[in-house]
C-alpha cells in the first residue's frame, strides 16, 4: 500500500484502492476526511488556521492552510475525480483540533478551526460522521481508500480506528 | 534523581561535542544588549567556513535574492542575525539535534524541526511585547530550548507508554512531572546541566531551565523565557513536536504581563512563523546534503 502524504495546508484526493492518505501530527490543525463509498474514493486536508484574512498571499499559494479557502477547494477536487457535486452523500470525519493544557481563549485555536470548518460544512448540507477532537494530544492520521477505514496514531499512545 | 541516574546525565553530556569557539563567540555577541549586526559581520569574517556556509545559503534556491550576492557584509545583512545564529549552531550542534529521541518516540529530525520553529515562533512573539525586547536572542533561546531532550531520551529509552500513563492516571500534572516522575529529572533541568556545562550565556541557559516554569526565571530574563514558552507551544500547536510529549505541557496565562496579542493575532504570528520557517529549514537542511 502507499501512501499520499499530505503536508500541512495540503489537500489530496484519491481513487486508487491501493492508496492512504495520511497526514503527520495535527496539533491545533484539523484534518477534513471526506470518503464516497459509491465510488470509493476519499479525500482529505490538513487545515492549519480558520481564516485566510491573515494572510492573502499564502492563502493564495497554499489555499489549504486555511479553513475557508482550503474546505471549497477539497470538495470540488473528490467533484473532478467522480465525486458527487458539492460532496452531496460524502461521509465526513474531523480530527485533531487539540489544544496546550490550561488553554486561554485566545490559544484555543483548534476550536477556532472546528468551528469555521463546521460552518462551512453545514453550508454545504454537510455533517461529520465521526470526530476525535479537541484533548491535548498530537494525532496522525489516515484513510484507505479501497474501504474508508481510518486510523488515528499518537506517539505513546499506539493506533485506533475512528 | 538517583545518583546512578545523575551520573548518567553527567556521562551522556559529557559525550556531547562542544559547540565551536566561534558558535560560542556569537551567542555571547548576541546575547549582548548593547551588540549591533557589525560585531556579527566581523565575527563571520574571521570564520572562514561560516563565511563560505552563510554565502552558500544566501544564494540558495530557498532565498534566491535578485543578483548573487558575493560579499559577506551584504549576506549577513540580507540573512539576518538569526540565521548566522542558525548556520552556526546548525553546525555546532545540528549531530545532536537531529537524533531520534527513542524516550518520546520521536523520529531522527523532527527535535531539530519542532527547535527551528519554536526559534522563528519566540521571534515573532517578540514583536507583540509590551516592552520591546531582543527579538534575535529570542530566536536563538527557542533554538536551543530542548538541547536537553537528546540527553533524556536516553533515560526515558522504552518508557514513553509509562510516562504516558503516569499523566493519564492522574500521577502527573504535565509531561514535565511525568518525565520527572519515570527517570527522577526532567529535560528542562537537563538542559540546563549541558547549559552550565557549555558556559552558554545567562539569558539563553534561564530560557533553557524555564521553559515551561517560565515564572520560576528571574524578572530581567522572563520577557525572554515567556516569549520562548510561547513559541515552544505553538511549534507544538503547529504540528511541529517531538512525539509523545505533544501538546501535554501547561501554558503560563502571565505571559500576558509582558506580551499583547488577539485570538486573531495569534493566528498570525502562527502564519508568518510557518513563512519564515520553510526557506530557513529548506536551506539549513541543504547543508547536510552536500
Ligand atoms: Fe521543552
Ligand atoms: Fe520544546
Amino acid at each position: 500500500m502507499s501512501d499520499l502524504v499530505l503536508g500541512i495546508g495540503d489537500f489530496g484526493v484519491s481513487k486508487d484502492p491501493s492508496t492512504s492518505i495520511k497526514t503527520y501530527a495535527l496539533g491545533s490543525c484539523v484534518a477534513v476526511i471526506l470518503y464516497c463509498p459509491t465510488i470509493q474514493a476519499a479525500g482529505m486536508i490538513h487545515i492549519a488556521l480558520p481564516e485566510s484574512k491573515v494572510n492573502p498571499a499564502r492563502a493564495k499559494e497554499k489555499p489549504g492552510f486555511f479553513a475557508d479557502s482550503g474546505l471549497p477547494q477539497l470538495l470540488s477536487a473528490l467533484t473532478k475525480i467522480g465525486g458527487p457535486i458539492k460532496g452531496k452523500g460524502v461521509r465526513v470525519k474531523l480530527v485533531g483540533g487539540a489544544s496546550i493544557m490550561d488553554k486561554n481563549e485566545i490559544f484555543n485555536i483548534g476550536k477556532r478551526n472546528l468551528l469555521a470548518i463546521k460552518k462551512i460544512l453545514w453550508a454545504h448540507g454537510l455533517g461529520a460522521v465521526a470526530e476525535e477532537v479537541g484533548g491535548t494530544i498530537s494525532r496522525t492520521v489516515s484513510i484507505n481508500v479501497s474501504n474508508g477505514e481510518v486510523k488515528i496514531f499518537s506517539a505513546g499512545r499506539g493506533n485506533w480506528t475512528l | 534523581m538517583t545518583s546512578s541516574q545523575e551520573q548518567f546525565v553527567q556521562k551522556e553530556i559529557q559525550k556531547i561535542s562542544l559547540p565551536s569557539a566561534n558558535t560560542m563567540r556569537l551567542l555571547e555577541i548576541n546575547s549582548n544588549p548593547e551588540h549591533c549586526l557589525q560585531d556579527v559581520i566581523d565575527l563571520v569574517k574571521l570564520d572562514s567556513a561560516l563565511t563560505a556556509r552563510t554565502l552558500r545559503i544566501v544564494n540558495s534556491a530557498a532565498f534566491c535574492p535578485l543578483v548573487p550576492i558575493n560579499s559577506i557584509d551584504r549576506a549577513v545583512s540580507y540573512l539576518g542575525e538569526k540565521m548566522i545564529v542558525g548556520i552556526a549552531v546548525t553546525e555546532s550542534c545540528g549531530k545532536i539535534l537531529n537524533q531520534p529521541l527513542e524516550g518520546y518516540e520521536s523520529p531522527a529530525g523532527d527535535l531539530w524541526k519542532h527547535d527551528l520553529f519554536t526559534a522563528f515562533a519566540a521571534k515573532e512573539v517578540a514583536r507583540y511585547a509590551k516592552n520591546g525586547m531582543e527579538a534575535d536572542l529570542a530566536f536563538t533561546a527557542g533554538l536551543l530550548h530542548d538541547i536537553g531532550k537528546p540527553v533524556l531520551s536516553k533515560l526515558l529509552e522504552n518508557a514513553s507508554k509509562t510516562t504516558i500513563d503516569a499523566l493519564d492516571h492522574g500521577e502527573a500534572k504535565d509531561y514535565l512531572a511525568a518525565e520527572k516522575l519515570v527517570s527522577g529529572v526532567e529535560h528542562a533541568e537537563v538542559g540546563y546541566q549541558l547549559a552550565k556545562y557549555w558556559q552558554l550565556p545567562a539569558p539563553i541557559a534561564a530560557a533553557i531551565r524555564f521553559h515551561h516554569n517560565p515564572s520560576e526565571a528571574i524578572e530581567e530574563f522572563q520577557p525572554l523565557v515567556y516569549a520562548v514558552h510561547l513559541g515552544d507551544i505553538i511549534a507544538m500547536m503547529s504540528g511541529y513536536s517531538t512525539g509523545s510529549d505533544s501538546l501535554q505541557y501547561t501554558l503560563d496565562s502571565h505571559y500576558e504581563n509582558f506580551f499583547t496579542f488577539s485570538s486573531n493575532e495569534l493566528t498570525k504570528i502562527i502564519s508568518d512563523t510557518e513563512t519564515a520557517f520553510r526557506p530557513a529549514l529548506e536551506s539549513l537542511a541543504g547543508k547536510e546534503e552536500n
